[in-house]
């Protein structure tokens, strides 16, 4: 699906809602403030999915997009893994940069990223007059492309380009670095472009 | 597709769905359910990677390398054309891990891969010399024919291996 630029803007102000309460979650969890990028869309063909995500070791918290439309694509919330460690040292109040994750920090990382996700969502829904509900979390701390591929492979409607819109929180007084992206399937993304079009010319 | 080239050149990346035919270092990274398939040629010294993400095509041709029943097919045909005997050639594989048990439901797509290449191998009267699949860990795989065909596995925080 091709995005007009009208779209695109309404896709990208759709996203600044979602990612900015999912930064406010954020800031608030670490105490600290938390600086968001503009959100940004990118369309990939798969055969070039590694120029956007690399095999370098990530935590990476996932979610598929359910509610009215059962499979509507994912919602991932990406940590390279020298930012994980960061992040929930912060939370635990520890201090080794370089120790390695154990199944305190894969709880604290999972926590993290549903309250995150669940604020994206709770405020792209409300904005869109719809219910989207987050799956459970599932967890994975390894190669951030691996990942992603497999989330692709499994999507409903086999495609050969996903659409990805992603925004960078920062916080810089821990150097926690992550991303909140979402993922959507063919039929989610429709929904939201009609959405956001019913929102901007109410007939 | 590449030429002949020397040994300490940068590895051909290969992306998800594509292939790539000959002699120097060719690389797949971050294989999570994808697999990827190498065919190397012990006489001719040539070889054939490719980057499989689904088992079936269905009938769809514009992207051979994507799936598992059409690109095996497709590399035997592609190294054929260089000359190669079907006895020469030395098969493996190596990813089709499951990352996300909870969104299995019930498609355990990397290991249907698995499945499907052994099957499409066996109809060409092939078989795996070593394979590396399943488990839940992401896997980087790089194949240097012109070293003897050999193939090398790396996991996240792992060393690259042999297989």
């Amino acid at each position: 699906m091709k995005l007009s630029a009208v779209q695109v803007d309404a896709m990208q102000e759709l996203g600044n809602i979602g990612a900015a309460h999912a930064a406010t979650t954020l800031s608030q969890m670490l105490s600290s403030t938390v600086e968001m990028s503009v959100p940004k869309i990118k369309v990939v063909d798969v055969a070039q999915l590694a120029d956007y995500i690399g095999d370098e070791p990530a935590a990476l918290v996932v979610f598929e997009l359910q509610g009215e439309i059962p499979h509507g694509g994912y919602i991932i919330v990406y940590i390279s893994r020298k930012s994980a460690v960061r992040l929930t040292n912060t939370m635990l109040g520890l201090t080794d940069p370089d120790r390695p994750l154990n199944e305190m920090d894969e709880s604290a990382l999972l926590e993290v990223g549903n309250i995150m996700a669940s604020a994206f969502l709770d405020a792209t829904a409300e904005l869109l007059g719809f219910i989207m509900l987050p799956s459970p979390p599932a967890l994975t701390i390894d190669m951030a492309h691996a990942a992603m591929q497999s989330l692709i492979a499994q999507m409903q409607e086999e495609i050969d380009e996903v659409m990805l819109f992603s925004t960078e929180l920062v916080c810089e007084e821990h150097r926690i670095d992550s991303d909140i992206i979402m993922m959507p399937e063919a039929s989610m993304l429709k929904t939201f472009v009609e959405r956001l079009e019913n929102l901007m010319n109410p007939s | 597709m590449s030429e002949p080239a020397p040994q300490d050149k940068a590895p051909v990346m290969i992306g998800i769905g594509e292939y790539n035919v000959g002699s120097g270092p060719m690389m797949t990274i971050g294989l999570g359910s994808c697999i990827g398939l190498t065919v190397y040629d012990r006489d001719l010294h040539i070889g054939a990677m490719v980057h499989i993400m689904l088992p079936e095509s269905s009938g769809r041709m514009d992207r051979p390398g994507k799936y598992a029943d059409t690109a095996v097919p497709l590399l035997i045909s592609k190294l054929a054309e260089r000359g190669s005997q079907r006895t020469s050639l030395v098969v493996k594989m190596a990813g089709g891990a499951c990352m996300f048990e909870y969104f299995g439901n019930n498609l355990n797509i990397g290991e249907r891969n698995a499945e499907r290449i052994r099957a499409i191998l066996a109809e060409h009267h092939l078989r795996l010399s070593a394979e590396e699949v399943g488990g839940k860990a992401g896997r980087t795989v790089a194949f240097y024919p012109d070293a003897g065909g050999k193939v090398t596995v790396r996991s996240a925080d792992g060393a690259a291996h042999e297989i």
